[in-house]
């Protein structure tokens, strides 16, 4: 670290993904909005080093939930079809989208996953096996987990695929228009459109925001976005951050950390509205 | 069924790959970013390592689809290679796009 600003990049990184990865969400989702409006980075070079992020997040946690057989690689590679198209769809958009819109579009997620951390996941009762007859049988794409709590294997199918892609697709698009990983729309298709336990849909859903955030990460590579000077430090402090954070944070309370989190996410909303309005100043379009 | 062999023979290699190369991606943006801000070599550095970064989940994919294939699941073999395709054809949109900023 040469300049004090990589070093305050690399603290808000280690920040944001040591309280991120406490309750299933990564950085980029805190990274993007305060590099733009309080590091006055361009808004572009921000999403660019927040989808980085969400890739370091990804490869750093997905070890420990493969090896817990909790991650359907099966399913995530179905999936990924989906959130891939969403990330091309994404980076095609990014492209055409003036910077107040794509503010505006901040600040609307930021307030739903605001209202999302606020109702609380629940694991619905077993899939009544409906045999309905699905027309994906084929990929074998239903499985078990080792639920620790029970002490025995659980089965678990895989419902409504069509629906759930069609909610990754939209996540992908999200993930890579602005630089996060876009849980808001992630857990709807995972817990509710696909019927998975709580613990296979994050595993799942962690493993799969790599690869679709590579889709956006790449091509934000190739067309120049991808500061070292900016993203460099974003992805050292997010690394450390998912690895540090996992051990330390279990200390504080969930209930106190998840309305920090939400009003964390408001005032971010506030300022991402600010600066759509013009209010705030921010570095957009080259 | 939990992919291929009891114990999940896949998972525990894509672990082992996705953590040490996020070890490696990082520990060259950290080399790069200790060098002196003076050069560019730095800066070169942090590039690779960001790059390596990215590739990693594509590898990831690429095993995939080997064990796949070595697996005759000629479905999933299909999924693998259409979802490389995707990601190529990402980055001939960003190509199109390109210019430098800095």
């Amino acid at each position: 670290m040469n300049s004090p600003f990589e070093l305050w990049l690399f603290i808000v990184a280690l920040g944001a993904s040591a309280l991120g990865g406490t309750l299933g969400m990564a950085s980029g989702i805190f990274i993007v909005p305060i590099l733009t409006v309080f590091g006055h980075v361009n808004i572009h070079i921000a999403i660019a080093a927040g989808i980085a992020s969400v890739i370091a997040c990804s490869c750093a946690g997905a070890g420990p939930m493969l090896n817990a057989r909790l991650t359907n690689v099966r399913l995530a590679i179905v999936l990924e079809i989906a959130t891939t198209l969403g990330a091309l769809t994404g980076v095609v958009l990014s492209g055409l989208i003036s910077t107040p819109i794509l503010c505006m579009v901040f600040a609307t997620i930021l307030v739903l996953s605001a209202w999302q951390m606020l109702t609380r996941r629940r694991d619905r009762p077993a899939n009544i096996p409906a045999r309905r007859p699905r027309s994906w049988t084929g990929l074998n794409l239903d499985s078990t987990y080792p639920d620790r709590a029970l002490g025995q294997e659980v089965d678990y199918r895989v419902d409504r695929l069509p629906l759930g892609m069609g909610l990754m697709y939209g996540a992908g698009l999200i993930s890579a228009l602005l630089g996060i990983g876009s849980g808001v729309l992630k857990i709807p298709a995972m817990d509710t459109a696909l019927r998975l336990p709580i613990k296979v849909s994050s595993a799942t859903s962690n493993f799969m925001i790599g690869v679709t955030a590579a889709a956006s990460a790449g091509a934000y590579f190739v067309r120049g976005d991808m500061a070292p000077h900016i993203a460099g430090p974003v992805v050292l402090g997010s690394v450390l951050g998912a690895l540090v954070g996992a051990r330390t944070l279990m200390a504080i309370p969930t209930e106190k950390l998840r309305l920090l989190f939400v009003t964390v996410l408001l005032a971010l909303a506030v300022q991402m509205l600010l600066a759509a309005f013009g209010v705030v100043r921010v570095q957009g379009a080259a | 069924m939990n992919s291929h062999g009891p114990g999940g023979d896949l998972e525990h290699r894509l672990a082992v790959t996705l953590s040490r190369g996020t070890w490696l991606a990082s520990a060259v943006i950290a080399l790069g970013l200790l060098l002196p801000s003076l050069t560019q070599q730095g800066a070169r550095i942090v590039t690779v390592g960001l790059a390596l970064l990215i590739l990693l989940p594509v590898l990831r994919v690429m095993l995939m689809l080997v064990a796949f294939l070595r697996a005759r699941d000629f479905p999933l073999t299909a999924v693998a290679v259409l979802v490389l395709a995707i990601i190529g054809l990402s980055l001939a949109v960003g190509s199109l796009s390109a210019h430098h900023r800095f």
